[in-house]
């Protein structure tokens, strides 16, 4: 902290014989931006040395599989030719024809979960009674592994990819609807107030008002709930499909290609990042919050 | 448009797990125009009171009527402005002004209306600001004209200002006043501040407690601008105090009243009516 701090003092200092008010004047901005810049190359560096370590540490686990007699036919789990399959998974497409299926079908489940998650957080915010009423069975419901409804969303839906969808749909559905729905219970009641009094209809509040003022928490939902689902679609592809990521890996097993398992886990790895990456930045930019 | 009359009759209130009640047996009437403080120490009801006359809370017993017409609930033409300004913080100024318009599908009027409102609360300039960079007293004035966009009868205040500094307060106070009397708003004002009821009020309502009721009337006939060094606001001021003092059965400090008041020889314009 304290270095950085002195890193970003030193540039903007004034000249010496600089006439006072000027310095005082262009040194807080200057400044200012000059720690924003520093603090962003420190935790930069950071990622970048955490990154670097983790490979460190698969490199290792590697060449430990590889001296190992017994275990030597896993030896393409480790970083080379894990990046060499991955390289040409990506430049053969076959990387992208993986992940299309699975991206569409996390958007699908996403998009029902809010669908539901959205307006049942809002009527359970608003409305007391619904939300005692519900506020058990639901807490019943969410602790329920998302994919012990496997048999019956094979059975419910007529094909694959709906019972793939619902089973992401019903893991995502929680994080949508109780974020809401504590969002909601949590907006300043004068709010509401002020809009009744100027003459607010039942749309305008929910347009106008709550949807609005609990945007961030909806968005926080979606974002939980981006890492629940992507967790579930995995497994739920092992099931019946024969596309995308969950599929790819089950595949490569059987056909004993470790190193298209191993590209495949950096795939989901680095997809599941990106897009908890861009939901933190949505969220960064539609908020209203300010941070002090 | 001008200011509203407002009658209540009868107004007693009992919360649901309150054990006394909290008015009993209120009956009142406001000119139109006129401005009205209603004072009291904490407790003693008054901003219940407020909201029923409002329509934002319904009395347990009693009516309020406002131009002859029953109230039962909120009306765009009755404003109330609470302590905390209550601003939309993902709106700018001009959002937050314009939100009545909104409500009551009369954006048209917003190109207008909103520059007209911000130029009375002296905020001309703010429009396209984000309201969280405002200050107290800036995001009250906000809310001011928030209140006022809608062409209100009646603005309702529920301590507005106590929050603020006594800077801004002051010039808070003094410009409410000028904008509802020029608007010919009719002013309600709850507050447990005497020096506030003597800067806004044409008359003022000591309120007290368990269960909440009436104990004096003080007419406050000052005329023009109101200064707090002036000698009608001491002679007004100190007969408030002498009824809050009666109201609360104690006395307060630093209110001893100035000599020159007891020895005043000109009529004293301010008058105490006890109500039993």
């Amino acid at each position: 902290m304290t270095r950085s701090t002195q890193l970003a003092m030193e540039p903007p200092a004034p000249p010496a014989d600089a006439p006072e008010e000027e310095g005082v004047q262009a040194a807080p901005s200057a400044s200012g931006r000059n720690r924003h810049l520093a603090a962003m190359a420190e935790s930069f560096l950071y990622a970048l040395a955490g990154m670097a370590l983790l490979l460190v540490l698969w490199w290792l686990g590697g060449r430990l599989v590889e001296s190992n007699p017994r275990m030597f036919a896993f030896a393409d789990f480790a970083p080379g030719p894990t990046f060499a399959r991955l390289f040409e998974m990506l430049g053969s497409g076959e990387a992208a024809e993986m992940t299309a299926p699975s991206l569409y079908r996390v958007g699908f489940g996403l998009a029902w979960a809010v669908a539901v998650g959205v307006p049942m957080g809002i009527l359970i915010g608003w409305f007391g009674p619904v939300g005692k009423l519900t506020n058990i069975p639901f807490q019943f419901l969410r602790m329920i592994s998302p994919l012990s409804w496997m048999p019956i969303a094979v059975m419910a839906f007529t094909t694959w990819d709906g019972a793939i969808v619902f089973l992401i749909g019903i893991a995502a559905v929680w994080p949508v609807l109780f974020s809401t729905a504590a969002g909601l219970k949590r907006v300043d009641p004068s709010w509401f107030k002020v809009a009744r009094n100027l003459g607010a209809r039942p749309w305008h509040m929910l347009f106008t008002i709550i949807l609005p003022a609990i945007s961030q928490d909806i968005l926080t939902g979606v974002r939980l709930a981006l890492g629940v689902a992507w967790i579930v679609l995995v497994p739920a592809e092992y099931l019946g499909v024969t596309s995308g990521l969950g599929y790819s890996i089950n595949d490569a097993r059987d056909t004993l290609e470790y190193d298209r398992l191993a590209a495949t886990v950096v795939i989901i790895g680095i997809i599941g990042f990106g897009l908890d990456f861009l939901c933190q930045r949505a969220i960064a930019r539609l908020s209203w919050h300010r941070e002090d | 448009m001008k200011g509203a009359h407002i009658k209540a009759t009868g107004i007693s209130h009992t919360y649901r797990r309150g054990a006394t009640k909290a008015l009993d047996g209120i009956d009142l009437e406001i000119q139109p125009g006129e401005a009205i403080a209603l004072i009291g120490r904490s407790g003693c009801g008054k901003s219940t009171l407020l909201h029923i006359l409002s329509g934002l809370s319904q009395a347990s017993e009693g009516t309020v009527y406002v131009d002859g017409a029953l109230v039962t609930g909120p009306s765009p033409s009755r404003v109330m402005m609470f302590q905390a300004p209550s601003l939309y913080p993902w709106m700018t100024v001009e959002q937050n002004v314009a939100v009545g318009l909104k409500f009551n599908g009369r954006m048209r009027e917003a190109k207008t209306r909103v520059p007209e409102m911000l130029e009375l609360v002296e905020l001309g300039s703010y429009a396209k600001r984000n309201v969280q960079d405002l200050s107290g007293g800036q995001q009250q004035r906000v809310a001011l004209a928030r209140s006022l966009v809608l062409n209100p009868q009646i603005l309702f205040l529920d301590e507005p200002l106590s929050a603020l500094d006594a800077f801004t307060r002051h010039a808070l106070q003094r410009d409410i006043r000028r904008i509802a009397a020029e608007m010919g708003i009719t002013l309600v004002l709850v507050t447990h501040d005497i020096n506030e009821a003597v800067m806004m009020a044409d008359r003022a309502l000591v309120m007290k407690a368990n269960p909440g009721r009436f104990s004096a009337e003080v007419a406050i006939p000052i005329e023009g601008d109101r200064a707090p060094s002036s000698h009608e606001f001491a002679i007004a001021k100190a007969a408030l105090v002498e009824a809050y003092e009666g109201a609360a059965g104690l006395t307060m400090a630093e209110t001893a009243a100035p000599d020159r008041l007891t020895s005043a020889t000109d009529p004293a314009p301010a008058r105490v009516r006890a109500i039993k």
